[in-house]
């Protein structure tokens, strides 16, 4: 693949289209990642990603607070380390990617910032199921016109329907993002 | 006169019973680890970290059964050859190496596999992990610790099942490992 190809690929969808005030940016696994965690038993933690998923992020780098998100997620393209705990993960207990192949968050900031970042508050379906979810967003590091950003926030994983094995992985599942975008 | 025991050590007895209770125990918890589907996650996880507990037992069982060897010497093996004598020497040492190895693997697997588990002793002690997950590493120590295992399950198959016929001949072999008295 040439470097020009290569560019295109990889850098052109985190450059931003001009809007009103914010700039639009539009990423994809290859740029961020969103990523998960839960507790067991209170031993360990345990990650996994989502390995495909489209997001529109409306920023102004200045002023990231005034942000708006908008992601969806394939869940079929979930990944976790365990053994045999992806396909868990697809199955009808957790993410029945059979009948519900994208889980979807939209969300805005509200101009506010607080101690650790600024909020983004919006609507998160999973499973069909649509909740209020706040994810707390913040900027990591700018350096070289290259903005990092992480977003975090707790879903209660029973409020959209997933109440298997309760005992052994918490309700309270920690989603993150993180992307960096060129500004 | 030789200078050795009629027979092993009564700390030696036990340790001998508990660490073949618990060889035997953790060969069924890997078999129903392993079966256990994904649907019954907490009993598979509990399996796991039963065998995990148990194997690292056995470890400390074993270098609690040598640490006795150093200071005591093994009793005298008689009513057999020679040959059948130098046999079980072997097969004893051979024993004591895969019991000490197969907990061992164990452990490194544990830790080398792709989605770190912690392990902990009956899920309250926590034991650390010497290693980061290393997939290449965990796809070697996988295989090597079962098959160590299941060479120490035959091997200690066939240690118990020649005290068994040499007893049966008459040869008093249970009674130096066996009984509390």
């Amino acid at each position: 693949m040439s470097r020009r190809a290569l560019f295109a690929l990889v850098v052109l969808p985190a450059l931003p289209a001009r809007g009103q005030e914010r700039l639009r940016y539009v990423f994809d696994q290859n740029l961020g990642r969103i990523a998960f965690s839960a507790r067991h038993l209170g031993l360990f933690t345990s990650q996994g990603q989502f390995d495909r998923f489209q997001a529109t992020l409306l920023i102004d780098p200045a002023n990231p607070q005034n942000a708006s998100v908008e992601c969806v997620v394939e869940t079929a393209e979930v990944s976790i380390a365990f053994p045999g705990a992806t396909d868990l993960l697809r199955s009808e207990a957790y993410f029945d990617v059979a009948h519900h192949p994208t889980a979807r968050f939209a969300g805005e900031a509200n101009g506010l910032t607080e101690a650790g970042g600024f909020p983004i508050a919006g609507q998160l379906a999973v499973r069909g199921i649509t909740r209020p979810f706040r994810m707390t967003a913040r900027l990591i590091e700018r350096q070289g016109g290259v903005a990092h950003f992480q977003a975090e926030g707790d879903m209660l994983r029973g409020e959209f329907g997933m109440v298997a094995d309760r005992v052994l992985i918490s309700d309270a599942i920690r989603l993150s993002v993180d992307v960096r975008i060129a500004v | 006169m030789s200078g050795r025991p009629e027979r092993w050590s009564r700390p030696q007895r036990r340790l001998h019973a508990w660490g073949a209770v618990l060889v035997v125990l953790t060969l069924g918890l890997s078999l129903a680890m392993v079966a256990l589907p994904m649907s019954q996650l907490l009993a598979k996880f509990l399996t796991y970290q039963l065998h995990k507990t148990f194997g690292l037992l056995v470890l400390i069982i074993t270098l609690a059964r040598l640490g006795y060897r150093l200071t005591r010497r093994a009793p005298e093996l008689t009513g057999i050859s020679p040959p059948m004598r130098r046999a079980a020497r072997w097969g004893q040492g051979v024993l004591y190496a895969l019991l000490l190895l197969v907990p061992l693997l164990g452990y490194l697997t544990a830790q080398a596999a792709a989605g770190p588990v912690p392990t902990t002793l009956f899920l309250v002690i926590p034991v650390p992990h010497l290693l980061e997950p290393n997939p290449a590493l965990y796809a070697w120590l996988r295989p090597t610790h079962q098959i160590a295992a299941w060479s120490l399950i035959a091997l200690a198959a066939a240690h118990a099942g020649l005290a068994l016929r040499h007893h049966w001949q008459g040869v008093p072999m249970l009674e130096r490992i066996w009984g509390s008295g």
